[in-house]
């Protein structure tokens, strides 16, 4: 491989555990010295900028969707994510009907708004939470838990779930030779496959007899000939997509919106006075800390340039939105939390074809989970005495948020 | 005066609008009702998105109307007078919350009652030669007159009563409206221009949740014609009215408060003093409010006073939990900073 004997050594000594905790520095010099850049840690290549995630994002006849090794190795194929062409138009078609605006309006307040408030309702008489783990995860994952129709699988066990594919997701080292360097970091994930298929084989089983509205029964039989059902193996590996990020993302989302807000008292304030104001935070807050900070990937069909690189046929690059939503270009002082600077819209939910199928409904789940905490309890505070640790390369979000209020 | 058409995108409503006339004078005119709040340029609701035309902006102050919002093409529309045909979007819902409005019209009338009833206080009764249907909470505009300053004061009375408006003007030193006019030559029997009604603060529908009053000196008007509201429709399952003064020299309509309190279960009313122990509650009207409510959770609130009351109510109602969608707001706008920004003054002045 010719790219790595290229690379400067502040790119080839990058580390994942310096990724995780904290990207931004990497990134800015990356931004500014190397749009494009191979990664031999990641063995691929990453698009930092805004412009260069833009194009790769949006040019669907150069660029395939692909799943990262580990990625890979945790879902396994076929998934959404790395499906193309008729393939993916028919996941997409699969996956895609729940979750138009238009249909999502019919449903999101009835399922979010009792969810949330029954959350809050648990706390709110304590004085203080862990939001993190209190409100965002799980009201994040009960929401697309009962929409898929998983109303028997705790919220605990959907976050363990959660929890531990995304550790093996971003198990994203690699050795010289291209190889996995640290194989065990799949252990959860493979646990966690397993024990999912235990507990979704007979849902599965019973939706092929007995569909219903839920969102599992619709895959299983949209668009399948009168009496067939669509092959589980083909289900599978989207569910598991689903199960990591759809679960775990809505949830970073309102951590971190709410964790911005900390960041301006006084914007705070605001948007607790003027429920109006949520929707602009979230989307802010999308900006500011992308869930999905550097998690999809793409693959060219054709020998193509990106930012001054040039990139064979085959060569497979990172689009790291939460480096492009930082991007100087596009927003001043970027890594300010700000409710009230100019609208440039964020890359947060990707771009093209394989761009987010869930945006509305994760915004309409942080928008309806905010405004029930924000109006049940008005007088939250932050908790001063505790550090806000925000973690994650992959997937990025506070790790815990502890606020307190009067009772 | 030539005339533009102004057209609302979703409502489809036309209008046609004076150079010299605000967008939101037009529509209010023909009784389109569109989101607002002060009409004075201070308070933002009623933000529009010019989609086709030019609009003057007016005196919009860049508080309230920022550059970058100007450049998006947004104004306000009791500021805007159109320079173009125009197509308009507002920026707020304007949702049908079930609240029947009543068109803006230009009226006179003369002064009836004309009396000191608090420190530095008058009641002004003017009879209208027309009615002008409002709904409780509302105020209108008075001109001053040999001058073209108009002063805003919120009706007092009943909204039952829509041929005589009683308003509550508090004496600002050195004011046009207040040294130069009502505490100076005003006289009963004299004309006055008024025009009405205009703003959105109040109670015009049944309501589930328990509401508090807050007001702060003539902040009672509004509350005033509320509490009578509210009681003879049966608006309100709970009313607590609470008044603050300094001393009891600035209370007033007490007796008869305290009347409606004797004779209605579901109403209190709470008159406190910051400067003056007496019998009755002492103290900040925030603080007694604190102390009084142990949690205001499923309640609203109406606030009216001098700002730093409505700020100060405002937190003290988020500390007992009270959501911040069912807390309304009506605050005196800063007479001084309108007077140098050449805007017409407010309430309190
Ligand atoms: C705030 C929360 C979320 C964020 C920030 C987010 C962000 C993203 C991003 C960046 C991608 C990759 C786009 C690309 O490759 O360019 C993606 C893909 C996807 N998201 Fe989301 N997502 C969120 C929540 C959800 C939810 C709740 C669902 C489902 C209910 C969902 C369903 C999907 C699907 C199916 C894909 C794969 C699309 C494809 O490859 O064709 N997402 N999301
Ligand atoms: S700014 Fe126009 S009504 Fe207040």
């Amino acid at each position: 491989m010719t790219a790595v004997t290229e690379t400067p050594a502040w790119i080839a000594e990058i580390t994942m555990a310096e990724l995780e905790k904290n990207p931004y520095p990497f990134y800015e010099r990356l931004r500014r010295e190397a749009p494009v850049a191979f990664v031999p840690a990641l063995g691929l290549h990453i698009a930092s900028t805004r412009a260069a995630c833009q194009e790769i994002g949006s040019q669907s006849d150069i660029w395939d969707g692909v799943i990262s090794p580990a990625g890979g190795r945790t879902f396994g194929h076929p998934n959404v994510l790395n499906a193309n062409g008729p393939e993916h138009d028919e996941l997409r078609g699969m996956v895609d009907p729940a979750l138009q605006p238009s249909e999502v309006d019919r449903y999101v307040d009835k399922l979010v708004r009792p969810i949330a408030k029954r959350y809050v309702e648990a706390f709110e008489n304590d004085g203080h939470a862990d939001l993190v783990a209190q409100f965002c995860e799980p009201v994040s994952v009960r929401a697309l838990g009962d929409l898929m129709g998983l109303q028997s699988v705790s919220s605990d066990k959907l976050r363990e779930w959660f929890h531990k594919l995304n550790v093996s997701f971003t198990n994203a080292a690699v050795d010289e030779n291209g190889e996995f360097a640290n194989p065990d970091g799949f252990i959860p994930g493979d646990e966690a496959r397993a024990e999912i298929r235990a507990v979704l084989d007979p849902l599965l089983d019973k939706w092929t007899v007995e569909p219903d509205d839920s969102a599992l029964s619709h895959w299983l039989h949209d668009g399948m000939p009168e009496g067939q059902t669509r092959d589980r193996e083909k289900i599978y590996p989207t569910v598991f997509v689903f199960l990591l990020g759809a679960m775990q993302e809505p949830g970073h989302a309102m951590a971190s919106t709410i964790a911005g807000l900390w960041s301006r008292p006084e914007q705070f304030e605001r948007v607790v006075d003027d429920p109006k104001l949520i929707r602009r935070a979230i989307t802010e807050s999308l900006r500011w800390t992308s869930p999905i900070w550097s998690a999809v990937a793409r693959v060219n069909k054709v020998d193509t340039t990106v930012a001054g690189t040039f990139l064979p046929a085959g060569s497979v690059v990172m689009l790291s939105y939460g480096s492009a939503n930082h991007d100087g270009n596009a927003y001043d002082a970027p890594s300010d939390y700000d409710l009230d600077r100019a609208p440039v819209p964020h890359m947060a939910f990707g771009a093209g074809k394989h761009g987010c199928a869930g945006t509305y409904f994760a915004s309409e789940v942080c928008r309806i989970g905010l405004e029930e905490l924000f109006e049940t309890i008005p007088n939250l505070e932050r908790d001063e005495t505790k550090g806000i640790d925000f973690w994650g390369w992959g997937f990025r979000g506070p790790v815990e948020l502890h606020a307190n209020w009067e009772v | 005066m030539t005339g533009h058409t102004v057209r609302l995108q979703t409502l489809g409503k036309v209008t046609s609008c004076r150079s010299d006339q605000s967008l939101l004078d037009a529509y209010l005119r023909e009784n389109v009702w569109l989101p607002h709040g002060c009409t004075q340029g201070t308070c933002g609701s009623c933000k529009l998105k010019v989609l086709d035309g030019e609009v003057d902006h007016g005196d919009a102050p860049a508080f309230t109307l920022t550059p970058e919002e100007r450049e998006q093409g947004i104004t306000l529309a009791c500021q805007a007078t159109p320079r173009s045909d125009l197509l308009v979007e507002p920026l707020a819902e304007v949702s049908d919350d079930g609240v029947v409005r009543h068109p803006l019209r230009d009226l006179t009338g003369s002064v009836v009652v004309l009396e000191d009833i608090a420190r530095d206080t008058r009641r002004v009764v003017v009879e209208l030669t027309e009615a002008m249907p409002f709904n409780a909470g509302q105020y209108a505009e008075l001109r001053v007159p040999g001058t073209g300053v108009w002063r805003q004061y919120s009706m007092a009375n009943p909204p039952s009563e829509t041929h005589r408006l009683e308003f509550h003007v508090r004496r600002t030193p050195g004011g046009v409206a207040t040294d130069g006019w009502v505490f100076a030559s005003l006289a009963v029997g004299d004309a006055v221009d008024v025009r009405g009604p205009l703003g959105v603060f109040g109670i015009s529908r049944p309501q589930e949740e328990p509401a508090i009053l807050i007001a702060g000196g003539t902040g009672l008007a509004p509350m005033k014609s509320m509490v009578l509201h509210a009681l003879a429709e049966g608006l309100v399952p709970e009313l607590y009215l609470y008044h603050g003064g300094r001393t009891e020299a600035d209370l007033y309509d007490g007796d008869l408060f305290r009347a409606l309190d004797a004779e209605h279960p579901h109403f209190h009313y709470r008159p406190c003093l910051s400067e003056q122990q007496w019998d009755g509650a002492s103290g900040m009207v925030t603080d007694v409010v604190l102390e009084d409510f142990a949690t205001c959770k499923g309640m609203s609130a109406y606030l009216c006073g001098p700002p730093a009351m409505v700020e100060a109510a405002g937190k003290v109602l988020k500390r007992r939990r009270m959501a911040p969608r069912l807390v309304f707001k009506e605050e005196f706008t800063d007479a001084a900073d309108l007077a140098a920004a050449g805007g017409p003054l407010a309430t309190a002045s």
